[in-house]
């Protein structure tokens, strides 16, 4: 396949199995290196959250220490964050912006592939840090001072996580950069910005907002950096410092990057949905404004993760009025998507029931969200499993059915040849129903005052019924990723997958034009772009002639 | 088609099972039952928000269900188009009108509610009791205005305004009991503060709501509601009788275990330190190793009690002159 296309080129020691993967520029390759990368990352973090679970299932466990725990929550979280959401988006973006706006690759083919191998820098240094002498970082994914000071974590667990962030930090802001400058200036012609695949604007939007946020956490985590290890006091309060800026700070860096991890899918959702509902999207205008408008206020809701530190009440009412008009862009993509099925001739194929199961549990994550907007309610179910709950339906619930949806969708055209559709339903239905099995029963948790990061709890009853289902949950999510790690060695290894076509779905956009997978230069030509759906208005044009 | 409906028949006999056995014990699926007027306004606004959002919830979820269910593709081939609908403005602008109104009425009943969330009505605060709560890795201290101290256990007359001044020692932690009230961090170099008026005699539980490290779960606490004779005689003769042995139980024996026979810290029952004064106090006062320093703010009054219940329930080894 791929390597039959490169047999124009001359052959040099740049052509050997593993050298060609090594040395790549080529957007598609990273774009593999990064989304198979992301996959191992996020296997990782999933048996980090089985441990958890196992831990939580009955009271007064211990299958694993307490400061196993710790470490196991907080490399669970900084994983599935920065090693998985971020940069499977990223690997998806490299991948199919090229191939959507009709370009031969992305802008800077070398920086690209320095994001890539910045990103695996990043993800070894953070998993390199089990070895170090006194265990990696244990104050959390957020890592809150004091608590992440010298003092209070000593060792150098905390500095080896502060380093893979910086580094990761660095290969996001490159690959930002690239992703505006190919969007800008590379689409083919006649694809004007109302004419863009929606995912293209996700991509858009998260990659400004990449911009915009990375500085911040870089700037916080430098602080928390010189106070452990050169004798600043920007978060010690003993000195003179504040530890609540820390919050400031790495919160007006993580709202955006909640955005940023779900934006894109919800792009993936948008490009998925009317191919299987054989219609257009309903509103392309209003979604694609809804991005930004979503996009500009994740910039403006960050405080409303620090309801508790006692702000003054003008404070927390602004940040509850943010925080609950971003409600309204929301519902409008979900009511949009809704619309799009309707009247439709769906067909349930594999993407797209990830895709509406999206939209089920993203709906439900967004919901919840709106108590947790309300500042009072918030000082109730704050830092309790109901938040754990929440932002697991947005990112689990969401971000990852698109991904998942999107893998299934875009499998055929990277690799040539078709996902299983049994084992990919299997795949859908046991993650469905392990998910609502593992995450709903966490919002009861939290209100019958369950904190989140405990190690375990002394309580019977509700507890353990509650801890219990959500145990078994996560064991059949487990299971549901086995079938599809079985699908892709099915399809792919043992070659079982049937072959497909340039365009097995009958899609809609530019990616599906050329062969499947696409040749090195991508296109030999591209057609004349005239509105958001340029392969269905070839196939209309096709159908006329004949 | 008997397959699917085995599935959903299944999946709703799961439901109801889980919501019985729930409701009937109150079991998380509405916050906790409020016994101070803050709790119970925030529990009216979490009603409020529950309205809407299990309405739109409901319509959501059944308006995709059954388009779902109308418009698969019963064998139709992927060739044959769906209706090509581009959009509705007049629906789409209903859409995005209906949540703001929404969001302002809730809005509008948070800040109705507000006043009697954030502080007590002015008619009720004349002569609040004022509580010092100091959180430490990994216990709660509280001190009474006259000086009385107790550990993990805040003593709270029913019916009268308490109001409490949160601090922090070492590292963030989260002064929460669900049923009289929300969440207020405890953040060192800040103080911030919180009231109740607890409605009836009781005790309710809660426990350190922000991640402080290795004991973060073992921080419980304890809030016990009494009659105003009964908190007196706390603060006057039993805090200070009790004291020695909750600062054994509430700072030293969660790492040191009951006995002080070693957990995960070091095993001390037979260590001549816990019986001479000095070194006593110097340990708890600034730490060792990976001891945190416990007992950075405490009184002599505090370290004595302490030093007696430690010689007299604790201590294993030979006893010395000093001791």
């Amino acid at each position: 396949m791929a390597a039959r296309s490169e047999a124009a080129y001359p052959v040099t020691w740049k052509s050997g199995r593993v050298a060609r993967w090594l040395v790549t520029v080529d957007h598609k390759r990273i774009g593999i290196l990064y989304i198979a990368t992301a996959l191992v990352f996020f296997f990782a973090g999933g048996i980090l959250a089985l441990l958890m679970r196992a831990q939580l299932a009955t009271p007064d466990e211990s299958i694993i220490t307490k400061n196993r725990y710790d470490e196991v929550m907080t490399m669970h979280g900084t994983t599935m964050v920065f090693l998985v959401v971020v940069p499977i988006l990223a690997g998806f973006g490299n991948y199919l912006v090229p191939l959507m706006i009709g370009a031969r690759d992305m802008a800077f083919p070398r920086l690209n592939a320095l994001s890539y191998w910045l990103f695996l820098l990043g993800g070894i240094v953070l998993y390199l840090s089990w070895f170090s002498a006194s265990g990696p970082a244990r104050a959390g994914w957020t890592s809150y001072p004091t608590l992440s000071e010298l003092q209070f974590s000593p060792g150098h667990g905390q500095d080896y996580w502060i380093l893979s962030l910086h580094i990761l930090t660095l290969s996001s802001l490159a690959s930002a950069i690239n992703f505006l400058v190919t969007i800008h200036n590379m689409r083919t012609r006649g694809m004007t910005w109302m004419r863009m695949p929606l995912f293209v604007w996700t991509i858009e939007v998260y990659s400004v907002l990449l911009l915009a946020a990375l500085p911040a956490l870089s700037a916080g985590l430098t602080m928390l950096l010189l106070d452990r290890r050169g004798y600043t006091h920007f978060f010690i309060p003993s000195e003179g410092g504040n530890a609540v800026l820390y919050q400031h700070v790495f919160w007006f860096f993580g709202h955006p990057e909640v955005y940023i991890m779900v934006l894109p899918a919800m792009g993936m959702v948008s490009e998925i949905l009317p191919v299987f509902a054989r219609k257009p999207i309903f509103g392309y205008t209003a979604i694609v404004l809804s991005t930004i408008f979503i996009g500009f206020y994740s910039m403006l809701v960050w405080a409303h993760h620090m309801f508790t530190v006692g702000l003054p009440t003008g404070l927390d009412g602004f940040f509850m009025v943010s925080s609950m008009i971003i409600a309204v862009p929301t519902g409008i993509k979900i009511f949009n998507w809704v619309a799009t099925t309707w009247r439709g001739n769906l067909q349930f194929d594999t993407p797209m029931l990830f895709a509406l199961g999206f939209i089920a549990l993203f709906t439900m994550g967004g919901l919840s969200g709106i108590f947790l907007a309300a500042f009072p309610i918030d000082w109730q179910v704050h830092d309790t499993y109901y938040v754990v709950a929440h932002f697991h339906y947005v990112l689990f619930g969401g971000s990852l059915f698109a991904i998942f949806g999107g893998v299934y969708y875009w499998w055929p055209k990277i690799f040539g040849r078709l996902l299983d559709e049994r084992l990919g339903k299997l795949h859908f239905w046991l993650t469905f129903v392990g998910f609502n099995l593992t995450f709903l029963p966490q919002h009861m948790l939290g209100l019958l005052g369950m904190p989140r990061r405990v190690w375990t709890y002394h309580h019977g009853g509700l507890w353990e019924t509650y801890n219990l289902i959500s145990t078994i949950g996560s064991g059949i999510m487990g299971l549901g990723m086995l079938i599809f790690l079985v699908n892709i060695w099915r399809t792919q290894i043992a070659r079982r997958g049937i072959r497909a076509g340039n365009d097995p779905w009958l899609a809609d956009t530019l990616e599906w034009y050329t062969t499947s997978p696409p040749p090195p230069q991508n296109f030999d030509s591209v057609p004349y772009v005239t509105s958001a759906r340029p392969l269905r208005d070839l196939r209309r044009r096709l159908a006329e002639q004949t | 088609m008997r397959r699917r409906l085995f599935v959903l028949g299944l999946l709703g006999f799961v439901v109801l099972a889980t919501a019985s056995v729930a409701a009937a014990a109150n079991g998380g699926f509405t916050p906790q039952n409020a016994h101070s007027p803050n709790a119970q306004r925030i529990n009216q606004a979490y009603y409020v928000v529950l309205a809407f959002t299990a309405g739109i919830f409901l319509i959501v979820e059944t308006l995709l269900v059954m388009f779902i269910w109308r418009y698969r593709s019963r064998g139709r081939p992927r060739t044959v188009d769906g209706g090509q609908v581009h959009g509705n403005n007049r629906l789409e602008i209903i859409w995005t009108l209906i949540p703001v109104g929404i969001i302002s009425v809730i809005f509008g009943f948070v800040f109705y509610k507000l006043p009697g969330i954030s502080g007590p009505p002015t008619a009720r605060a004349a002569n609040p009791l004022e509580v010092k709560l100091d959180a430490h890795q990994f216990y709660w201290q509280f001190t009474y205005p006259n000086g009385a101290v107790s550990i993990d256990e805040l003593h709270l007359p029913v019916g009268r305004v308490v109001k409490i001044d949160i601090n922090s020692e070492d590292v963030n932690h989260s002064w929460w009991i669900p049923q009289l009230g929300g969440k207020t961090d405890a953040i060192p170099g800040r103080t911030n503060h919180i009231w109740y008026q607890p409605d009836k005699i009781g005790t309710y539980y809660g426990q350190c709501a922000e991640f402080c490290g290795l004991f973060h779960e073992r921080m419980l606490a304890r809030a016990i509601v009494t009659s105003e004779a009964d908190y007196e005689s706390f603060v006057r003769t039993r805090a200070a009788k009790e004291l020695g042995k909750a600062e054994w139980a509430g700072v030293c024996a969660k790492c040191h275990g009951p006995q002080g026979e070693g957990d995960y810290g070091p095993a001390i029952a037979a260590n001549p330190t816990l019986v001479q004064p000095s070194g006593l106090e110097n340990i708890v006062r600034n730490g060792r190793g990976l001891m945190p320093a416990v007992g950075s703010n405490w009184t002599q009054q505090q370290f004595r009690a302490l030093e007696t219940y430690i010689k007299a329930s604790v201590y294993k080894g030979a006893s010395t002159s000093g001791g």
